[in-house]
């Protein structure tokens, strides 16, 4: 389950770049870079809902400290 | 204005514009003139370099003999971390940023760097920034004196000057990147309209490399120092075993930084190597398009070998051997550039002006820098050498005879462009030899010393060293004032002298030398396409 | 609008702001190197002087900038040059967080279950720190700032992420609206993200609080409050810069600036935003939840 959250924050970051290289590329006359900065939006709203939806279905638990058996 | 002015007004609107600004502020201060910012930092760098190598003719003294004789061990401390600090960061890259602000719009055909504005501030946060570093010096606790490489725990031990330390290394380290960034943009923007990326001369690309490299690591150390601030004075723990943290971590951090540093400082010094064997050897560079891939292949090295400078700390021993791989597999690259200058050489006619004698000793002199760095790249055989004197000797031999003696020969080479003026070629001699046979007295003793066993960065030492140590200190003498000798030969050159024509060097390729000796103030004002017959790589390959 | 400067690249004189800047700069530095260095801090004046140089310096060099582009003294060339040095300087913030996640990976990875015996770490363990288990979170072998409880990622976190999405959802629907040529909507929707922008600050220093107060969770929390705060905090920084760039963003296009097919000041603090954004989420999943 990590590695499938790590696997779509890594699509995002590509978009992401994507974005940074048509903002350079289309000059901004063309439509990619407000596009793929969409497909980055979309995916990090399915990213957060997986997290939602494997928080509640206790796929991944959050850490906690562990103070027992201090020296 | 309509668009159909006619060409001889927007060559009289030029005319206007050449006029330099008056007056001392808005000359220097307030310029954004590739020329005027080229020639700040160049003098910068002169005078960081006499700086920092006073403070070498200190250490150089302290080790003319065993004992303590003149200086305090923490003062001599604090001489080997400015020293450092002042070379690296105040004396070598000022000194290729400016050459690339003067070299890089002319060699392109561009009317100036791409952000001019950005490019004045560049610059004038560097005095700034080490008028802070060198304010330490007078203070109570003195300079900083856990060496250059800031290892912590020992740095923070430094009382006041850690945040001196920390904040100017943030101020350079923005100097830095927004010079980087004006680099890229203007060789990616600003090259003439029909000059491709393989029209290039190797200068440029090997500066937009670099330039890649410090928009890359800057940060990083960056990074590193603010870790350092908020552990000596915010109690954080990311270097503090106690809280879970691990000083190995600000090594590793600092070497992903200073790996690719080293190579910040070299590979721009291959590319005015490349410029100037070519013109005195009278034949096109062996192999352009591998000297690019090469430089390129080095850059990406230089990310993946970091831990190198950490044999002896401690790792697993999985990531011991991966990095003595990969360190050596630098060789490689820098082997095809190596062999092709010399197979640019091979069968030219070559003759032996200043700055293809200083060109034809970094060769030799900086492959010897580079056996020794293979030396030290095999793991088992480190754990020998490390922190000794051959470290010392090592990273002198890539540094002064590398990157310090390309950026003589590229002062010699263009000197006339800048100038106008010819320098005096019998002084230029002289001024090689001296340096070159003082240079070898000062360094190579000390890879006899480092493999007998002394460690560096300590002011007293074991008799047994006491010979080396002093024909060392002579050489070190002897260099120092070779250098203030070419002081006088510059001062002379930019005075007076021969006047220099367009071309300079019989048959010298490149954009530079189709405008006139000196430089006007302002070129390739028209940004049109440009004579690709007179560039060394204009034709496609 | 002059024809002759789309055939020129424009240079600039004489650049009065770059030395307002540098003086700037090293007045806020040596009034935050007095106060790290002072036994008792007074109000930092020379910090605050230092600051107030260098707001000065931006809003006169970026005048500067507004007032030429809006002059049309700009050539398609000289946008392209601050496209690249836009990308680049972000390029530059990228690798900067990635210092810092690097140490968050090493922390968690290597040291503190090296600490805990693991690898060669076993001799350490057994005489230094006895008993000491290598587990994230911690503060440490030596427990440095005492015990602490953890922030729940599903409150105020979520809460945060939540909004610093819905902000990039605004941003974009801006964007586009702009791209329309519909100023109304991009005004409506640019102050919803900067209104977003705030609320998310607001709760992270609602979040900083609870830490310190309640949860004993400080800066000096050993490794773990270090990478805590550190990360969140410098996150938390370039919201702020963020959140007042997009501010003065939407004074521009309320003034009638930018054009639909060029609107580059507009892109370049868009990404900005999305880049913070997305830096958020890396923080969300390795700082907060994994």
């Amino acid at each position: 389950m990590k590695y499938l959250i790590i696997v779509i924050l890594l699509f995002i970051l590509f978009s992401l770049g994507s974005a940074m290289f048509y903002l350079v590329k289309g000059k901004g006359q063309s439509q990619n870079t407000v596009r793929f900065l969409t497909v980055r939006v979309a995916l990090s709203v399915l990213l957060f809902l997986f997290i939602i939806l494997a928080a509640y279905m206790g796929w991944i638990e959050p850490h906690q400290p562990n103070f027992l058996n201090r020296p | 204005m309509s668009h159909d002015i006619t060409h001889d007004e927007i060559a009289h609107d030029h005319h206007d514009h050449d006029h330099k600004p008056k007056g001392f502020v808005k000359r220097w201060l307030m310029t954004t003139n590739h020329k005027d910012i080229g020639t700040l930092y160049l003098i910068f760098a002169f005078a960081m370099f006499i700086f920092g190598g006073a403070m070498a003719m200190v250490i150089r003294l302290e080790l003319f003999q065993p004992g303590l004789q003149f200086v305090e061990p923490d003062f001599f401390n604090q001489m080997t971390t400015m020293h450092a600090l002042i070379m690296v960061f105040g004396a070598v890259m000022p000194a290729f940023v400016g050459l690339a602000n003067w070299m890089i719009p002319m060699m392109i055909g561009a009317p100036d760097m791409a952000l001019p504005r950005m490019n004045n501030w560049s610059f004038w946060i560097l005095p700034f920034a080490f008028a802070i570093l060198s304010s330490t010096l007078f203070m109570d606790g003195g300079a900083p004196a856990g060496g250059w490489t800031m290892y912590p725990p020992l740095v923070l031990q430094g009382g006041h000057n850690v945040a001196y330390l920390v904040f100017a290394v943030h101020l350079m380290g923005i100097s830095s990147i927004m010079g980087a960034i004006n680099v890229i943009a203007t060789i990616m923007n600003m090259r003439a309209p029909n000059v491709g990326y393989l029209n290039m001369p190797l200068f440029v690309w090997t500066w937009l490399i670099t330039a890649f490299l410090l928009i890359a690591v800057m940060p990083v150390l960056a990074g590193a120092v603010t870790m350092l601030l908020t552990d000596r004075y915010f109690d954080t723990s990311f270097f503090n075993a106690a809280g879970g943290g691990d000083p190995v971590l600000f090594q590793h951090i600092f070497w992903f930084f200073g790996h690719p540093e080293v190579y910040i400082m070299i590979l721009p010094a291959f590319g005015v190597i490349s410029e100037i064997i070519p013109t005195f050897a009278r034949k096109p560079l062996f192999g352009y398009v591998s000297m690019v891939y090469a430089t390129a292949a080095i850059a990406f090295l230089s990310f993946i070998v970091w831990a190198h400078h950490m044999f002896s700390v401690g790792m697993p021993l999985g990531a011991e051997l991966y990095f003595m791989y990969a360190t050596m597999m630098i060789a490689v690259p820098t082997g095809v550039k190596v062999f092709n200058w010399v197979a640019t050489m091979w069968k030219g006619s070559m003759t032996f002006e200043t700055p293809m004698l200083f060109s034809l000793a970094f060769v030799i002199l900086f492959t010897i820098g580079g056996f020794s760095g293979v030396m030290m790249a095999l793991a088992p055989v480190d754990l020998q050498y490390h922190d000794t004197y051959f470290i010392v000797a090592h990273f002198h031999y890539v540094l002064v005879t590398g990157a310090v003696f390309a950026i003589i020969a590229g002062a010699y080479y263009w000197l006339p462009k800048w100038s106008g003026h010819m320098y005096n070629e019998r002084l230029g001699k002289i001024h090689f030899w001296w340096s070159t046979i003082s240079v070898n007295v000062l360094f190579f003793p000390q890879h006899f010393l480092g493999l007998a066993g002394m460690p560096r960065r300590i002011p007293d030492y074991s008799t047994q060293f006491a010979e080396f140590n002093m024909w060392s200190s002579i050489g070190g003498f002897a260099f120092g004032l070779a250098q203030v000798f070419f002081i006088y030969i510059v001062w002379k050159t930019v005075r007076g002298g021969e006047k220099a024509t367009a071309e300079v060097w019989e048959g010298a390729k490149g954009l530079e030398w189709t405008v006139p000796s000196p430089a006007p103030y302002h070129t390739f004002e028209d940004f049109g396409p440009v004579d690709l017959d007179k560039m060394a790589h204009g034709k496609t390959h | 609008m002059s024809e002759a400067s789309k055939d020129q690249y424009y240079v600039p004189h004489l650049a009065k702001w770059p030395i307002v800047g540098s003086i700037g700069l090293t007045v806020t530095v040596l009034g935050a190197i007095n106060l790290l260095n002072s036994e008792n801090p007074g109000t930092p004046w020379v910090m605050y002087l230092g600051l107030a140089i260098i707001i000065w310096m931006m809003f006169g060099w970026f005048g500067e900038v507004v007032k030429e582009s809006e002059e049309r003294l700009y050539n398609t060339q000289v946008d392209t040059s601050f496209r690249m040095g836009m990308i680049w300087f972000i390029f530059s913030e990228v690798m900067f967080f990635a210092c810092f996640f690097g140490a968050l990976f090493y922390a968690r990875n290597f040291s503190v279950p090296w600490l805990g015996g693991e690898g060669t770490g076993l001799a350490t363990n057994e005489v230094l720190y006895p008993g000491y288990e290598g587990v994230w979170p911690t503060n440490g072998p030596l427990d440095l700032g005492g015990q602490f409880t953890l922030i729940d990622p599903y409150h105020l976190p979520l809460v945060n992420t939540l909004l610093l999405l819905a902000s990039s959802v605004t941003i974009t629907i801006a964007h586009h609206a702009l791209r329309a040529n519909n100023r109304k909507q991009t005004v409506i929707w640019l102050i919803a993200t900067v209104l977003l922008g705030a609320i998310f600050i607001f709760y992270q220093a609602e979040e900083y609080v609870i830490a310190y107060q309640e949860y004993n969770l400080k800066l000096s929390s050993g490794i773990y409050g270090s990478t805590f705060f550190m990360l969140t905090g410098f996150h938390g920084m370039h919201v702020t810069l963020g959140a007042i760039m997009i501010s003065v963003i939407t004074v521009r296009v309320w003034r009638g600036h930018f054009r639909p097919e060029s609107h580059f000041g507009f892109e370049a603090v868009a990404w900005y935003w999305h880049f913070v954004d997305v830096v958020w989420l890396g923080l969300f999943i390795f700082v907060y939840i994994i």
